[in-house]
């Protein structure tokens, strides 16, 4: 019989919530309420709840529809050894039956309303459930949302099924796909403490050896209004939606949160690599450095740093490799996330070239760039990409509800994505050439190599 | 994530101003200033159906290309002016239209609006950039291989369209690619693109008369063109059951999917089917293929049907991804499945709530400046009606049960699908065989390294 998860996790939890009524408030009054500009015109407005529940609203009448995310504050950082991929289990069960609608009810109501881009998706750092409505659907979602937040009826065998699909997901991102193979490796190698070493679907002897009963307990712990973000865009009043998840959430009390202790990662201080044979016909190259979590001033001139190598059509590697034949394409990712994580290099070759030889020249450049100042000129092109990247992000409700729930619940509040943006604007060449000094050393790196077998 | 999203691709038109007169350009552009953002596509209206058959690849080749050199600037100057004005260039081909898609910071509007007509009408095709792109093309179309979803996709079509445009593959063989040169590139970008093939559509933070004003004389720039070249023969579905098996080592899970030739949009019988295969297969997870392949048994993470469009009938297909374990029984319950469907279509439960569900969230296919511009090219490249995404709502709200259920019934051929398995054949062949009723020695297996 597998543990289930309190016990586990019993020298990490400070205080571990197992079986406390999650619905006994009558009505959580407003705490605090306060209105933020985002861009332009667009102003958002956040209310907190006295059972926590933090409330973002943004109104645009452009369209009678909104989109309505729930960001939920728990990912796969939040799990431990043995239990790795629950949490994206977890939000597949979200889908299954509560008390007072059984299993496909959810789905088929949503659906009927004429329900767009209805989703989930679990990260490192948190989970979001998410829809786009017509404009009169504002309560009934608001009380479907309520509803599995607290009346969830998580049976064995929607568990089993859905571990299947799990299971099969699992095939199709990681087992059968070369890139997926890839990055597991990648992440596993560059952390040897922190839970992000673990892919965020899991290993497939813990997904195998869960239990219906390891998701009931995880739901106790981390589903409560206290841990989420309700964020809503579009067709709506403010004051309609403040209204409207106070009557539905208004009554589900806030839970002790389970403190985890996240092991900080020791520094690296050499080369890890590794080779993968894998059934492809052109070379991969994955190579990873440490960054800073998303708070940590640097980021700004990370991200500057991202589109100087690889955000345009003239930035440095894709000059440096796919002009000179060498690579067909190149990528490169300032991951953003709560804990220190990794600055990552995506590269495919082109035919019957080797991958070191596109690292050599990854090496080659960032030794450039810390030894000699980019131009202005450079500078300044990195700044347009990356100012029109950001308009980009913000181009519909639904990106524009991502936007706000991703830093709200990453860092306490969307203003950081609005801070590292403008602070990406000021940016100087001294500053660009620090961080790579910093964070670029060439021992430092992680290097997963995909091979032809 | 909770599951992948398979769409239809396309919306409508409902503040876009369409002006067409005779030798003018096709221009739309929607005011939208709520970011200082331009979206602007330029579309040349016939795509990879053009290739010729010994040059396959060649449109999108000679896509790239205008991208690559002008008779004014080098692919290096050029790189650094589109990044110097924040903007965004890039060459889609699809099999009815080649799409330059571009985007650019509202105040860089008049610099990058220069460009683009440099590049659509000063294009010099420089050989180093032949050579470089050669290379890159073939290497995308290697890597094309890695992915055994996109391979499965590319097999499927070629196994079911068989000598027809529809089944070639938008970025041409290696062999094809191999050979082209200059002239030939050249000669091709004579022929398509013209002034009568031309569309602009557009939205974002300008003003349309200006956009306007610009395509007119970019028009005004280029040649009259044949517009015959946008045309493909009807295809017809082979006359029976057919599977090719495409071998690839050490699959846990198998890819596949199978089909039919389709319907046009514009076909009487599009929205009774349109209504009947979501009720079948539709991507929602009341769909029958959804509920009895995933929810019920858990045996593939998505499980779909859906339509490809084009000018004529493109394709109908189902598609999951099942446990290699499981794919058997899998395969053999879609088959039972689109068999049953046709012998006793839908009920009246699953046909009002795919109905409700369609007609709902209808506005969704218009609610954003970016969807109605996506519309518009595709009313305009697909050759349907104006506003004919925004009809939809209305359109499937008139459908009836009786409609559906007989449409489904003449148009699905369960004894002439054309299925593709991609997985590992060993162990695999005999029993997929029989799980789709073939004879083994009928099932064709390829290398899935074949070209």
């Amino acid at each position: 019989m597998t543990k289930s998860l309190p016990a586990l996790l019993a020298c990490l939890l400070f205080s571990a919530c197992t079986s406390s009524p999650k619905v006994s408030e009558p009505g959580a009054k407003i705490t605090s309420s306060e209105t933020k500009p985002l861009v332009g015109a667009f102003e958002v407005q956040r209310t907190v709840l006295s059972n926590g529940l933090k409330i973002l609203v943004l109104e645009d009448h452009s369209s009678p529809t909104f989109a309505y995310q729930t960001w939920v504050n728990v990912g796969s950082r939040d799990e431990v050894m043995g239990k790795t991929g629950l949490a994206h289990l977890f939000e597949h069960l979200m889908f299954k039956a509560t008390t007072n609608h059984p299993e496909g009810e959810f789905d088929r109501i949503l659906e009927s309303a004429g329900v767009e881009d209805e989703n989930a998706f679990t990260s490192w750092d948190y989970t979001a459930y998410i829809q786009e409505l017509p404009k009169d659907k504002l309560d009934l979602i608001a009380k479907l949302e309520s509803d599995r937040m607290v009346h969830l009826a998580v049976n064995d065998q929607s568990f089993k099924t859905e571990r299947e699909v799990v299971q099969n997901e699992r095939r199709f991102r990681n087992e059968n796909s070369p890139d997926g193979m890839i990055f597991q490796d990648l992440y596993e190698l560059a952390f040897t403490r922190h839970p992000y070493h673990w892919p965020i679907i899991g290993y497939e002897k813990d997904l195998a050896s869960m239990t219906s009963q390891d998701a009931r307990d995880f739901y106790r712990a981390y589903y409560s209004p206290n841990h989420a973000t309700i964020v809503v865009v579009g067709d709506v009043s403010n004051d309609d939606v403040v209204k409207t998840i106070q009557k539905y959430y208004g009554g589900i009390a806030a839970q002790n949160s389970p403190v985890h202790a996240i092991l900080e990662e020791p520094a690296q201080t050499k080369v890890r690599r590794k080779v993968l044979p894998l059934s492809i016909q052109i070379e991969k190259l994955t190579m990873a450095y440490h960054m800073p979590g998303i708070a940590d001033p640097d980021v700004p001139a990370l991200m500057v740093l991202d589109s100087v190598l690889t955000g345009g059509r003239s930035s440095r590697l894709q000059r440096a490799l796919v002009e000179t034949g060498i690579a067909s394409s190149i990528e490169t990712s300032p991951m953003e996330q709560k804990d220190p994580t990794l600055f990552i290099f995506e590269c495919n070759l082109q035919r019957d070239r080797k991958a070191v030889r596109a690292e050599n020249v990854i090496l080659h450049e960032l030794s450039k760039l810390a030894h000699q100042l980019v131009s202005e000129a450079e500078l300044q092109r990195a700044k347009h990409r990356a100012e029109f990247s950001f308009y980009q992000r913000l181009d519909s409700a639904g990106e524009k509800a991502n936007f706000l729930g991703r830093y709200e619940t990453m860092t306490g509040n969307f203003e950081t994505g609005l801070e590292i943006e403008k602070k990406m604007m000021t940016v100087t060449p001294q500053q660009l050439q620090a961080v790579v000094q910093k964070y670029f050393s060439p021992r430092t790196r992680t290097v997963v190599t995909g091979v032809i077998k | 994530m909770k599951h992948v999203q398979l769409k239809i691709a396309a919306i409508t038109a409902a503040l876009l101003c369409l002006s067409s007169t005779a030798f003018a350009t096709e221009v739309s552009f929607e005011n939208d200033d709520s970011l200082p953002i331009v979206h602007l596509n330029v579309a040349i209206k016939t795509g990879s159906v053009s290739d010729p058959v010994d040059a396959l690849g060649l449109t999108n080749f000679m896509g790239e290309m205008l991208l690559r050199g002008t008779n004014l600037h080098t692919k290096d100057q050029i790189d650094e002016m589109i990044d110097q004005m924040g903007a965004q260039l890039a060459v889609e081909t699809r099999s009815e239209a080649l799409i330059i898609r571009g985007a650019v910071l509202a105040s860089q509007l008049d610099p990058f609006l220069s460009l683009l007509q440099e590049l659509i009408t000063q294009s010099n095709f420089p050989d180093d950039e032949i050579k470089k792109l050669k290379s890159e093309v073939i290497s995308q179309i290697l890597e094309e291989d890695s992915s055994d979803q996109k391979l499965a996709g590319l097999k499927f079509s070629e196994f079911l369209f068989e000598g027809h445009p529809f089944g070639k593959p938008i970025l041409g063989k290696i062999k094809t690619v191999e050979k082209f040169k200059r002239d030939r590139i050249a000669t091709h970008y004579h022929k398509l693109v013209s002034d009568n093939l031309l569309l602009v559509v557009g939205s974002g933070d300008a003003k349309e008369a200006k956009i306007d004003a610009w395509a007119q004389a970019l028009g005004k720039l280029l040649p009259h063109g044949n517009p015959d070249l946008a045309r493909v023969p009807v295809p017809v579905t082979p006359n029976e059951k057919r599977l090719l098996l495409v071998d690839k080592p050490g699959r846990t899970q198998t890819q596949l999917t199978g089909g039919q030739v389709g319907v046009k949009m514009t076909d009487p019988d599009f929205f009774p089917l349109y209504v009947g295969n979501h009720a079948f297969g539709g991507g929602s997870f009341s769909a029958r293929m959804m509920d009895q392949i995933r929810v019920k048994r858990g045996w593939s993470y998505g499980a779909y049907s859906y339509f490809k469009f084009s000018r004529e009938p493109r394709s109908w297909q189902f598609y999951l991804f099942p446990a290699a374990k499981d794919t058997p029984d899998a395969l053999a319950y879609t088959l039972k499945m689109i068999q049953d469907v046709h012998d006793k279509g839908i009920t009246k439960e699953e046909f009002n709530f795919a109905q409700q569900s369609l007609v709902n969230s209808s506005g969704f296919l218009y609610n954003t400046s970016a969807k109605r511009v996506e519309n518009k090219l595709n009313e305009r490249t697909l050759g349907l009606p104006d506003g004919f995404m925004k009809s939809y709502g209305s359109r499937i709200s008139q459908v009836e049960l009786s409609q559906v259920n007989e449409a489904l019934k003449t148009f699905l051929l369960p004894d002439r699908l054309s299925i593709v398995v991609l997985a590992t054949a060993k162990d695999m062949k005999a029993k997929i065989a029989k799980a789709a009723g073939i004879r083994e020695d009928q099932i064709k297996v390829v290398p899935y390294n074949q070209e």
